[in-house]
Protein backbone atom coordinates (compact mmCIF):
# COMPACT_ATOMS: atom_id res chain seq x y z
CA UNK A 1 0.00 0.00 0.00
CA UNK A 2 1.02 3.60 -0.56
CA UNK A 3 -0.43 5.59 1.93
CA UNK A 4 -3.95 5.96 3.56
CA UNK A 5 -5.54 9.17 5.07
CA UNK A 6 -9.15 8.61 7.10
CA UNK A 7 -11.02 11.89 7.60
CA UNK A 8 -7.44 13.46 8.58
CA UNK A 9 -7.29 16.92 9.52
CA UNK A 10 -4.79 19.42 10.32
CA UNK A 11 -5.21 22.77 12.33
CA UNK A 12 -2.11 24.76 12.90
CA UNK A 13 -0.67 26.09 15.91
CA UNK A 14 -2.40 29.23 15.24
CA UNK A 15 -5.48 28.11 14.44
CA UNK A 16 -5.71 27.47 10.88
CA UNK A 17 -7.30 24.58 9.41
CA UNK A 18 -4.98 23.92 6.88
CA UNK A 19 -6.60 20.47 5.97
CA UNK A 20 -10.10 18.79 6.92
CA UNK A 21 -12.11 15.45 6.54
CA UNK A 22 -9.34 14.30 3.90
CA UNK A 23 -9.91 11.15 3.25
CA UNK A 24 -7.56 9.43 0.20
CA UNK A 25 -6.14 6.09 -0.27
CA UNK A 26 -3.39 5.23 -2.69
CA UNK A 27 -1.96 1.55 -3.68
CA UNK A 28 1.42 0.79 -4.51
CA UNK A 29 2.61 2.17 -7.68
CA UNK A 30 -0.09 4.26 -8.52
CA UNK A 31 0.68 7.74 -9.88
CA UNK A 32 -2.13 10.77 -8.32
CA UNK A 33 -1.05 14.51 -9.15
CA UNK A 34 -3.12 16.98 -6.46
CA UNK A 35 -3.85 19.92 -8.53
CA UNK A 36 -5.86 23.37 -6.94
CA UNK A 37 -5.41 27.13 -6.29
CA UNK A 38 -2.52 28.25 -3.96
CA UNK A 39 -3.41 28.04 -0.46
CA UNK A 40 -5.51 24.99 -1.20
CA UNK A 41 -3.39 22.73 1.22
CA UNK A 42 -1.33 20.73 -1.01
CA UNK A 43 1.95 21.77 0.84
CA UNK A 44 0.24 20.78 3.94
CA UNK A 45 -1.06 17.55 2.36
CA UNK A 46 2.76 16.32 1.51
CA UNK A 47 3.84 17.42 4.96
CA UNK A 48 1.67 14.99 6.12
CA UNK A 49 2.04 12.14 4.26
CA UNK A 50 6.12 12.92 4.87
CA UNK A 51 5.57 12.55 8.36
CA UNK A 52 6.88 16.12 9.19
CA UNK A 53 3.30 16.90 10.58
CA UNK A 54 1.44 15.46 12.46
CA UNK A 55 -2.32 14.98 11.59
CA UNK A 56 -4.50 16.45 14.57
CA UNK A 57 -8.06 14.04 13.30
CA UNK A 58 -8.28 11.07 11.79
CA UNK A 59 -6.19 8.50 10.51
CA UNK A 60 -2.74 8.08 8.90
CA UNK A 61 -1.43 4.92 7.41
CA UNK A 62 2.14 5.18 5.44
CA UNK A 63 3.66 2.54 3.57
CA UNK A 64 1.42 0.25 5.87
CA UNK A 65 2.33 1.63 9.41
CA UNK A 66 0.84 4.70 11.07
CA UNK A 67 3.96 6.94 11.56
CA UNK A 68 3.01 8.23 14.73
CA UNK A 69 2.82 5.07 16.89
CA UNK A 70 5.86 3.70 15.81
CA UNK A 71 9.08 3.89 17.66
CA UNK A 72 12.31 6.15 17.22
CA UNK A 73 14.09 3.42 15.42
CA UNK A 74 10.61 2.69 13.77
CA UNK A 75 9.91 5.65 12.10
CA UNK A 76 13.77 6.49 11.17
CA UNK A 77 13.47 3.20 8.92
CA UNK A 78 9.85 4.39 7.95
CA UNK A 79 11.03 7.89 6.78
CA UNK A 80 13.93 6.14 4.41
CA UNK A 81 11.32 4.79 2.71
CA UNK A 82 9.80 7.82 2.07
CA UNK A 83 11.23 10.58 -0.22
CA UNK A 84 9.95 14.01 -0.73
CA UNK A 85 11.06 16.18 -3.32
CA UNK A 86 10.83 20.08 -1.57
CA UNK A 87 9.85 22.83 -3.94
CA UNK A 88 12.80 25.05 -3.24
CA UNK A 89 15.33 22.02 -2.30
CA UNK A 90 16.79 22.48 0.98
CA UNK A 91 20.31 22.04 0.00
CA UNK A 92 22.93 24.41 1.53
CA UNK A 93 24.97 25.98 -0.88
CA UNK A 94 28.28 25.39 -0.22
CA UNK A 95 27.58 21.29 -0.64
CA UNK A 96 29.06 19.74 -3.96
CA UNK A 97 26.39 18.32 -5.94
CA UNK A 98 27.89 14.74 -5.51
CA UNK A 99 27.57 15.41 -1.89
CA UNK A 100 24.10 16.40 -2.02
CA UNK A 101 23.09 13.73 -3.79
CA UNK A 102 24.38 11.05 -1.21
CA UNK A 103 22.45 12.88 1.20
CA UNK A 104 19.73 11.06 -0.31
CA UNK A 105 21.23 7.48 1.22
CA UNK A 106 21.64 9.27 4.59
CA UNK A 107 18.73 6.98 6.06
CA UNK A 108 19.86 3.58 5.06
CA UNK A 109 23.25 4.06 5.33
CA UNK A 110 24.86 3.31 8.59
CA UNK A 111 26.38 7.03 10.07
CA UNK A 112 29.58 5.55 9.49
CA UNK A 113 29.37 5.82 6.03
CA UNK A 114 27.86 9.24 6.04
CA UNK A 115 30.57 10.60 7.51
CA UNK A 116 33.15 8.96 5.27
CA UNK A 117 31.36 10.28 2.44
CA UNK A 118 31.76 13.74 3.53
CA UNK A 119 35.35 13.32 3.58
CA UNK A 120 35.71 10.80 0.58
CA UNK A 121 32.54 10.49 -1.93
CA UNK A 122 31.96 6.96 -1.55
CA UNK A 123 29.84 5.98 -4.44
CA UNK A 124 30.66 8.27 -7.40
CA UNK A 125 28.52 6.25 -9.55
CA UNK A 126 25.56 6.20 -8.47
CA UNK A 127 25.34 9.65 -7.75
CA UNK A 128 27.06 10.42 -11.79
CA UNK A 129 23.93 8.28 -12.79
CA UNK A 130 21.04 9.88 -11.00
CA UNK A 131 22.17 13.18 -12.10
CA UNK A 132 22.85 11.78 -15.98
CA UNK A 133 18.64 11.00 -16.04
CA UNK A 134 18.29 14.89 -16.13
CA UNK A 135 21.32 15.98 -18.33
CA UNK A 136 24.01 17.28 -14.76
CA UNK A 137 25.87 14.58 -14.67
CA UNK A 138 29.10 17.22 -15.88
CA UNK A 139 27.84 19.52 -12.59
CA UNK A 140 28.78 16.26 -10.12
CA UNK A 141 31.54 17.92 -8.07
CA UNK A 142 30.41 21.42 -8.89
CA UNK A 143 29.23 23.53 -5.60
CA UNK A 144 25.58 23.89 -5.02
CA UNK A 145 25.54 27.41 -5.43
CA UNK A 146 26.79 27.56 -8.77
CA UNK A 147 23.67 26.45 -10.31
CA UNK A 148 20.96 28.72 -11.27
CA UNK A 149 17.83 27.58 -9.83
CA UNK A 150 16.33 25.37 -12.54
CA UNK A 151 19.66 22.82 -12.10
CA UNK A 152 19.23 23.05 -8.12
CA UNK A 153 15.67 21.78 -8.58
CA UNK A 154 16.82 19.11 -10.37
CA UNK A 155 19.72 17.95 -8.17
CA UNK A 156 16.56 18.03 -5.72
CA UNK A 157 14.85 15.20 -7.74
CA UNK A 158 17.90 13.19 -8.58
CA UNK A 159 18.59 13.13 -4.99
CA UNK A 160 15.21 11.81 -4.19
CA UNK A 161 15.01 9.42 -7.32
CA UNK A 162 18.86 8.39 -5.67
CA UNK A 163 17.29 7.87 -2.17
CA UNK A 164 15.27 4.87 -4.27
CA UNK A 165 11.89 5.24 -2.14
CA UNK A 166 9.04 3.38 -1.84
CA UNK A 167 7.00 6.68 -1.74
CA UNK A 168 7.58 9.29 -3.53
CA UNK A 169 6.04 12.87 -2.66
CA UNK A 170 7.05 15.65 -5.14
CA UNK A 171 5.69 19.59 -3.89
CA UNK A 172 5.56 21.19 -7.17
CA UNK A 173 8.85 19.28 -8.61
CA UNK A 174 8.93 21.43 -11.54
CA UNK A 175 8.30 25.10 -10.74
CA UNK A 176 11.67 26.44 -11.18
CA UNK A 177 12.06 24.63 -14.61
CA UNK A 178 11.24 25.88 -18.30
CA UNK A 179 8.12 23.87 -20.20
CA UNK A 180 10.61 21.41 -21.92
CA UNK A 181 12.44 20.34 -18.69
CA UNK A 182 9.75 20.69 -16.50
CA UNK A 183 8.24 17.97 -19.13
CA UNK A 184 11.48 15.44 -18.96
CA UNK A 185 12.08 15.68 -15.69
CA UNK A 186 8.31 14.75 -14.77
CA UNK A 187 8.37 11.75 -17.42
CA UNK A 188 11.40 10.84 -15.17
CA UNK A 189 9.86 10.66 -12.00
CA UNK A 190 7.00 8.60 -13.47
CA UNK A 191 9.44 6.67 -15.28
CA UNK A 192 11.51 5.62 -11.58
CA UNK A 193 7.58 5.22 -10.53
CA UNK A 194 7.06 2.48 -13.47
CA UNK A 195 10.70 0.85 -13.07
CA UNK A 196 10.86 0.61 -9.57
CA UNK A 197 6.88 0.19 -8.31
CA UNK A 198 7.01 3.47 -6.16
CA UNK A 199 3.87 5.50 -5.07
CA UNK A 200 4.11 8.96 -6.93
CA UNK A 201 2.11 12.02 -5.21
CA UNK A 202 2.81 15.04 -6.41
CA UNK A 203 1.36 18.90 -6.15
CA UNK A 204 1.45 20.80 -9.42
CA UNK A 205 0.45 23.75 -10.12
CA UNK A 206 0.52 23.66 -14.36
CA UNK A 207 -3.25 21.57 -14.82
CA UNK A 208 -1.90 20.62 -17.91
CA UNK A 209 1.44 18.80 -16.43
CA UNK A 210 -0.80 17.04 -14.20
CA UNK A 211 -3.02 16.05 -16.73
CA UNK A 212 -0.72 14.59 -19.22
CA UNK A 213 1.24 12.72 -16.65
CA UNK A 214 -1.25 11.70 -14.30
CA UNK A 215 -3.82 8.31 -14.57
CA UNK A 216 -5.86 9.98 -11.55
CA UNK A 217 -6.00 13.58 -10.28
CA UNK A 218 -7.49 15.10 -6.54
CA UNK A 219 -8.63 18.54 -6.67
CA UNK A 220 -7.75 19.87 -3.56
CA UNK A 221 -9.30 23.56 -2.45
CA UNK A 222 -9.60 24.74 1.10
CA UNK A 223 -8.04 21.98 2.77
CA UNK A 224 -10.97 19.74 1.28
CA UNK A 225 -10.89 17.08 -1.34
CA UNK A 226 -12.82 18.78 -4.06
CA UNK A 227 -12.37 15.88 -6.66
CA UNK A 228 -10.63 12.75 -6.95
CA UNK A 229 -11.23 11.38 -10.66
CA UNK A 230 -9.35 9.20 -13.14
CA UNK A 231 -7.91 12.24 -15.49
CA UNK A 232 -10.20 10.41 -18.26
CA UNK A 233 -13.36 11.31 -16.24
CA UNK A 234 -12.46 14.71 -15.46
CA UNK A 235 -14.10 17.78 -17.13
CA UNK A 236 -13.43 20.91 -18.20
CA UNK A 237 -15.84 22.73 -15.73
CA UNK A 238 -14.49 20.67 -12.52
CA UNK A 239 -11.47 22.65 -13.47
CA UNK A 240 -12.77 25.67 -14.13
CA UNK A 241 -14.48 25.56 -10.82
CA UNK A 242 -11.43 24.48 -8.57
CA UNK A 243 -9.49 27.31 -9.82
CA UNK A 244 -12.72 29.89 -9.74
CA UNK A 245 -11.32 32.19 -7.20
CA UNK A 246 -8.00 32.66 -9.24
CA UNK A 247 -9.73 34.04 -12.53
CA UNK A 248 -11.09 32.60 -15.82
CA UNK A 249 -7.82 30.38 -17.43
CA UNK A 250 -6.41 28.01 -15.76
CA UNK A 251 -2.73 27.63 -14.75
CA UNK A 252 -0.55 25.16 -17.18
CA UNK A 253 3.06 25.22 -17.56
CA UNK A 254 3.35 25.88 -21.32
CA UNK A 255 1.64 29.53 -21.26
CA UNK A 256 4.58 30.74 -20.32
CA UNK A 257 6.05 29.84 -23.84
CA UNK A 258 3.39 30.89 -25.58
CA UNK A 259 3.19 34.09 -24.26
CA UNK A 260 -0.45 34.84 -22.83
CA UNK A 261 -2.31 33.08 -25.71
CA UNK A 262 -5.81 31.78 -25.01
CA UNK A 263 -5.69 28.39 -26.74
CA UNK A 264 -2.49 27.40 -26.68
CA UNK A 265 -2.44 23.82 -28.89
CA UNK A 266 1.16 25.22 -30.35
CA UNK A 267 2.19 25.18 -27.02
CA UNK A 268 1.29 21.88 -25.91
CA UNK A 269 2.72 20.34 -29.36
CA UNK A 270 6.02 21.84 -28.66
CA UNK A 271 5.84 19.92 -25.36
CA UNK A 272 5.10 16.97 -26.96
CA UNK A 273 7.32 17.20 -29.40
CA UNK A 274 10.37 18.11 -26.94
CA UNK A 275 8.68 15.24 -25.01
CA UNK A 276 9.49 12.62 -27.59
CA UNK A 277 12.93 13.82 -28.46
CA UNK A 278 14.42 13.28 -25.18
CA UNK A 279 15.52 9.80 -25.94
CA UNK A 280 13.90 7.63 -23.37
CA UNK B 1 2.81 67.50 -1.02
CA UNK B 2 5.35 69.66 0.31
CA UNK B 3 3.58 70.85 3.52
CA UNK B 4 3.45 67.57 5.02
CA UNK B 5 6.66 66.88 7.03
CA UNK B 6 8.13 64.14 8.31
CA UNK B 7 7.36 63.92 12.50
CA UNK B 8 11.20 63.57 12.57
CA UNK B 9 12.77 66.23 10.35
CA UNK B 10 15.10 68.56 11.79
CA UNK B 11 13.44 72.24 12.25
CA UNK B 12 16.11 74.49 11.42
CA UNK B 13 18.45 76.27 13.74
CA UNK B 14 16.02 76.84 16.26
CA UNK B 15 15.84 73.22 17.05
CA UNK B 16 18.28 74.27 19.91
CA UNK B 17 19.38 70.36 21.22
CA UNK B 18 20.27 70.95 25.19
CA UNK B 19 21.08 67.10 26.35
CA UNK B 20 23.56 67.25 23.46
CA UNK B 21 25.35 70.12 24.80
CA UNK B 22 24.91 68.89 28.26
CA UNK B 23 26.44 65.65 27.64
CA UNK B 24 29.38 67.31 25.37
CA UNK B 25 30.29 69.41 29.15
CA UNK B 26 29.45 66.41 31.06
CA UNK B 27 32.35 64.32 29.42
CA UNK B 28 34.31 67.23 28.97
CA UNK B 29 34.60 67.83 32.73
CA UNK B 30 34.61 64.08 33.41
CA UNK B 31 37.79 64.21 31.14
CA UNK B 32 39.47 66.93 33.07
CA UNK B 33 38.66 65.57 36.37
CA UNK B 34 40.49 62.73 35.35
CA UNK B 35 43.71 63.87 34.78
CA UNK B 36 43.70 66.30 37.72
CA UNK B 37 43.15 62.96 39.74
CA UNK B 38 44.98 60.62 38.12
CA UNK B 39 47.86 63.37 38.47
CA UNK B 40 49.04 63.07 34.92
CA UNK B 41 51.60 65.63 33.88
CA UNK B 42 52.27 66.28 30.17
CA UNK B 43 54.94 68.86 30.98
CA UNK B 44 57.25 66.19 32.32
CA UNK B 45 56.50 63.67 29.50
CA UNK B 46 57.53 66.30 27.02
CA UNK B 47 60.30 67.87 29.10
CA UNK B 48 63.84 68.25 27.47
CA UNK B 49 65.41 66.10 30.24
CA UNK B 50 62.80 63.34 29.67
CA UNK B 51 63.61 63.10 26.06
CA UNK B 52 66.83 62.14 26.37
CA UNK B 53 66.10 59.83 29.54
CA UNK B 54 63.87 58.23 26.71
CA UNK B 55 66.06 58.48 23.73
CA UNK B 56 69.28 56.53 25.99
CA UNK B 57 66.69 54.05 26.92
CA UNK B 58 65.71 53.30 22.99
CA UNK B 59 68.99 53.06 21.96
CA UNK B 60 69.96 50.78 24.45
CA UNK B 61 68.28 48.32 22.65
CA UNK B 62 70.46 48.23 19.54
CA UNK B 63 72.04 46.65 18.16
CA UNK B 64 69.69 43.68 18.75
CA UNK B 65 71.79 40.32 20.03
CA UNK B 66 71.79 38.76 16.83
CA UNK B 67 74.50 35.99 17.98
CA UNK B 68 73.20 32.69 16.40
CA UNK B 69 73.01 30.76 19.37
CA UNK B 70 70.97 33.38 20.79
CA UNK B 71 68.99 33.61 17.65
CA UNK B 72 68.41 29.76 17.80
CA UNK B 73 66.98 30.07 21.23
CA UNK B 74 64.47 32.70 20.07
CA UNK B 75 63.19 30.76 17.24
CA UNK B 76 62.66 27.98 19.52
CA UNK B 77 60.65 30.37 21.79
CA UNK B 78 58.75 31.84 18.58
CA UNK B 79 58.15 28.23 17.97
CA UNK B 80 57.03 27.48 21.12
CA UNK B 81 54.76 30.41 21.44
CA UNK B 82 53.16 29.57 18.01
CA UNK B 83 52.54 26.12 18.93
CA UNK B 84 50.58 27.38 22.01
CA UNK B 85 48.05 29.62 20.52
CA UNK B 86 47.70 26.54 17.25
CA UNK B 87 46.77 24.22 19.86
CA UNK B 88 45.22 26.36 22.46
CA UNK B 89 42.32 27.45 19.40
CA UNK B 90 42.12 23.82 18.45
CA UNK B 91 41.17 22.47 21.45
CA UNK B 92 39.45 25.92 21.83
CA UNK B 93 37.34 25.22 18.70
CA UNK B 94 36.56 21.47 19.18
CA UNK B 95 35.06 21.97 22.71
CA UNK B 96 33.32 25.31 21.46
CA UNK B 97 31.75 23.51 19.34
CA UNK B 98 31.08 20.68 21.53
CA UNK B 99 29.35 23.52 23.63
CA UNK B 100 27.87 25.19 20.63
CA UNK B 101 25.01 22.82 19.72
CA UNK B 102 23.50 22.58 22.99
CA UNK B 103 24.02 26.72 23.52
CA UNK B 104 22.27 26.85 19.74
CA UNK B 105 19.32 25.31 21.82
CA UNK B 106 19.44 21.87 20.37
CA UNK B 107 19.01 19.67 23.43
CA UNK B 108 16.32 21.22 25.55
CA UNK B 109 16.30 24.45 27.69
CA UNK B 110 18.14 23.30 30.32
CA UNK B 111 21.07 22.24 28.20
CA UNK B 112 21.00 25.81 26.49
CA UNK B 113 20.85 27.40 29.84
CA UNK B 114 23.72 25.39 31.33
CA UNK B 115 26.02 25.47 28.66
CA UNK B 116 25.43 29.09 27.97
CA UNK B 117 26.58 29.58 31.66
CA UNK B 118 29.52 27.74 30.88
CA UNK B 119 30.62 29.62 28.02
CA UNK B 120 29.90 32.96 29.56
CA UNK B 121 31.80 32.20 32.97
CA UNK B 122 34.59 30.71 30.41
CA UNK B 123 34.42 33.82 28.23
CA UNK B 124 34.33 36.52 30.92
CA UNK B 125 37.54 35.49 32.52
CA UNK B 126 40.79 36.93 30.87
CA UNK B 127 42.99 34.67 29.43
CA UNK B 128 46.28 36.28 31.81
CA UNK B 129 43.73 35.24 34.93
CA UNK B 130 43.13 32.04 33.51
CA UNK B 131 47.05 31.87 33.08
CA UNK B 132 47.82 32.67 36.35
CA UNK B 133 45.50 29.84 37.83
CA UNK B 134 46.80 27.35 34.91
CA UNK B 135 50.13 28.09 36.37
CA UNK B 136 49.37 27.05 39.79
CA UNK B 137 47.18 24.51 38.49
CA UNK B 138 49.68 22.87 35.70
CA UNK B 139 53.19 24.82 37.05
CA UNK B 140 55.08 27.07 34.94
CA UNK B 141 55.55 26.07 31.10
CA UNK B 142 53.59 26.46 27.83
CA UNK B 143 51.25 23.93 28.93
CA UNK B 144 50.06 26.25 31.18
CA UNK B 145 49.69 28.63 28.46
CA UNK B 146 48.12 26.30 26.14
CA UNK B 147 45.21 25.94 29.09
CA UNK B 148 44.71 29.32 29.64
CA UNK B 149 44.09 29.98 25.88
CA UNK B 150 41.96 27.47 25.50
CA UNK B 151 39.10 27.97 28.44
CA UNK B 152 39.32 31.54 27.42
CA UNK B 153 39.22 30.76 23.90
CA UNK B 154 36.38 28.21 24.01
CA UNK B 155 34.14 30.74 26.10
CA UNK B 156 34.24 33.29 22.89
CA UNK B 157 34.44 30.78 20.09
CA UNK B 158 31.27 28.72 21.51
CA UNK B 159 29.35 31.79 21.41
CA UNK B 160 30.05 32.54 18.05
CA UNK B 161 29.26 29.26 16.95
CA UNK B 162 26.39 28.73 19.01
CA UNK B 163 24.94 32.19 17.17
CA UNK B 164 25.80 31.06 13.65
CA UNK B 165 23.96 27.71 14.46
CA UNK B 166 21.18 29.10 15.68
CA UNK B 167 20.84 31.55 12.53
CA UNK B 168 21.23 28.92 9.97
CA UNK B 169 18.48 28.13 7.97
CA UNK B 170 16.87 25.06 9.65
CA UNK B 171 15.17 22.99 6.44
CA UNK B 172 17.91 21.57 5.36
CA UNK B 173 18.60 19.49 8.08
CA UNK B 174 15.09 18.88 8.75
CA UNK B 175 14.28 17.43 5.52
CA UNK B 176 17.77 14.84 6.09
CA UNK B 177 15.53 14.23 9.24
CA UNK B 178 12.71 13.11 7.41
CA UNK B 179 14.36 11.10 4.75
CA UNK B 180 15.16 8.98 8.28
CA UNK B 181 18.88 10.30 8.71
CA UNK B 182 20.55 9.95 11.72
CA UNK B 183 20.89 13.24 14.31
CA UNK B 184 24.73 13.48 13.74
CA UNK B 185 24.55 13.20 9.93
CA UNK B 186 21.87 15.20 9.54
CA UNK B 187 23.80 17.86 11.06
CA UNK B 188 27.26 17.35 9.44
CA UNK B 189 25.44 17.30 5.39
CA UNK B 190 22.29 20.03 6.31
CA UNK B 191 23.66 22.36 8.98
CA UNK B 192 27.63 22.38 8.76
CA UNK B 193 28.04 23.28 5.38
CA UNK B 194 25.84 26.28 5.92
CA UNK B 195 28.22 27.54 9.28
CA UNK B 196 31.73 25.98 8.47
CA UNK B 197 33.02 28.85 6.34
CA UNK B 198 32.24 31.53 8.92
CA UNK B 199 32.77 29.34 11.96
CA UNK B 200 36.67 28.82 10.09
CA UNK B 201 36.82 32.75 9.56
CA UNK B 202 36.32 33.01 13.50
CA UNK B 203 38.80 30.47 14.31
CA UNK B 204 41.67 32.08 12.05
CA UNK B 205 40.74 35.68 13.63
CA UNK B 206 41.31 34.39 17.31
CA UNK B 207 44.25 32.63 16.03
CA UNK B 208 45.81 35.82 15.28
CA UNK B 209 44.42 37.07 18.69
CA UNK B 210 45.91 33.91 20.39
CA UNK B 211 49.30 34.54 18.65
CA UNK B 212 49.59 38.01 20.47
CA UNK B 213 48.04 36.82 24.07
CA UNK B 214 50.67 34.00 23.65
CA UNK B 215 53.35 36.16 23.98
CA UNK B 216 52.25 38.52 26.67
CA UNK B 217 51.32 34.90 28.44
CA UNK B 218 54.72 34.01 29.01
CA UNK B 219 54.88 37.21 31.54
CA UNK B 220 53.21 35.32 34.30
CA UNK B 221 55.61 32.04 33.15
CA UNK B 222 53.50 30.36 30.49
CA UNK B 223 56.50 29.61 28.07
CA UNK B 224 57.76 31.35 24.74
CA UNK B 225 58.63 34.62 23.39
CA UNK B 226 56.82 36.57 26.99
CA UNK B 227 59.04 34.64 29.07
CA UNK B 228 62.32 35.44 27.49
CA UNK B 229 60.84 38.86 26.91
CA UNK B 230 60.44 39.41 30.24
CA UNK B 231 63.47 37.09 31.75
CA UNK B 232 65.63 39.13 29.52
CA UNK B 233 63.92 43.13 30.19
CA UNK B 234 64.34 41.96 34.29
CA UNK B 235 68.15 41.78 34.26
CA UNK B 236 68.27 44.60 31.63
CA UNK B 237 69.51 42.51 28.97
CA UNK B 238 67.85 45.35 26.72
CA UNK B 239 69.63 43.77 23.49
CA UNK B 240 68.25 40.16 24.14
CA UNK B 241 64.82 41.86 24.81
CA UNK B 242 65.40 43.83 21.20
CA UNK B 243 65.41 40.41 19.36
CA UNK B 244 62.88 38.68 21.00
CA UNK B 245 60.49 42.13 20.16
CA UNK B 246 61.46 41.89 16.80
CA UNK B 247 60.77 38.05 16.68
CA UNK B 248 57.33 39.00 18.12
CA UNK B 249 56.77 41.52 15.34
CA UNK B 250 57.67 38.99 12.58
CA UNK B 251 55.52 36.13 14.06
CA UNK B 252 52.91 38.28 14.44
CA UNK B 253 52.62 39.59 10.74
CA UNK B 254 53.88 36.11 9.72
CA UNK B 255 50.43 34.82 10.97
CA UNK B 256 48.38 37.89 10.03
CA UNK B 257 49.31 36.88 6.82
CA UNK B 258 48.63 33.80 6.63
CA UNK B 259 45.43 33.71 7.75
CA UNK B 260 44.26 36.54 5.39
CA UNK B 261 45.41 34.02 2.31
CA UNK B 262 43.47 31.41 4.25
CA UNK B 263 40.27 33.59 4.08
CA UNK B 264 40.66 34.73 0.84
CA UNK B 265 40.98 31.09 -0.60
CA UNK B 266 38.27 30.03 1.60
CA UNK B 267 36.13 33.08 0.12
CA UNK B 268 36.97 32.12 -3.54
CA UNK B 269 37.02 28.20 -3.27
Amino acid sequence: MGFELESAGLTHGNGFRALQRVSLRVGRGERVAVIGPSGAGKTSLIRLLGTALRPTEGRLDVLGANPWRLSAGALRRLRARIGTIHQSPPIPPRLRVVTAIHAGRLGRWPAWKGLLSLLYPVDVAGAHAALARFDLADRLFERCDRLSGGQLQRVGIARVLYQQPDLILADEPVSALDPALADAALGELVAESARSGASLFASLHAVDLALKWFPRIIGLRGGEVVFDLPTARLTDSMLHELYAAEGAMLPVQARDAAAGATTDPEADAKVIRLDTSRGR
Amino acid sequence: MNETREPCAPRGAADFCLSCVLTCALVAAAVAGSFVYLGIDFGTLFSVGAGADMARFAASFFPPDLEPDFLRKTAYGALQTFAVAMIGTLLAAAAGLLLALPAAGRHGAAAERLSRFLLNLLRSVPELVWATLMVLAAGLGPFAGVLALALHTTGVLGRLFAEAIENAPPQPEQSLLETGSGGVPAFLYGTLPLVWAQSVAYGLYRLEMNIRMAAVLGFVGAGGLGQMLYFHLSIFQQAQAATVLIAMFVLVLAVDALSDRLRAWMGHS
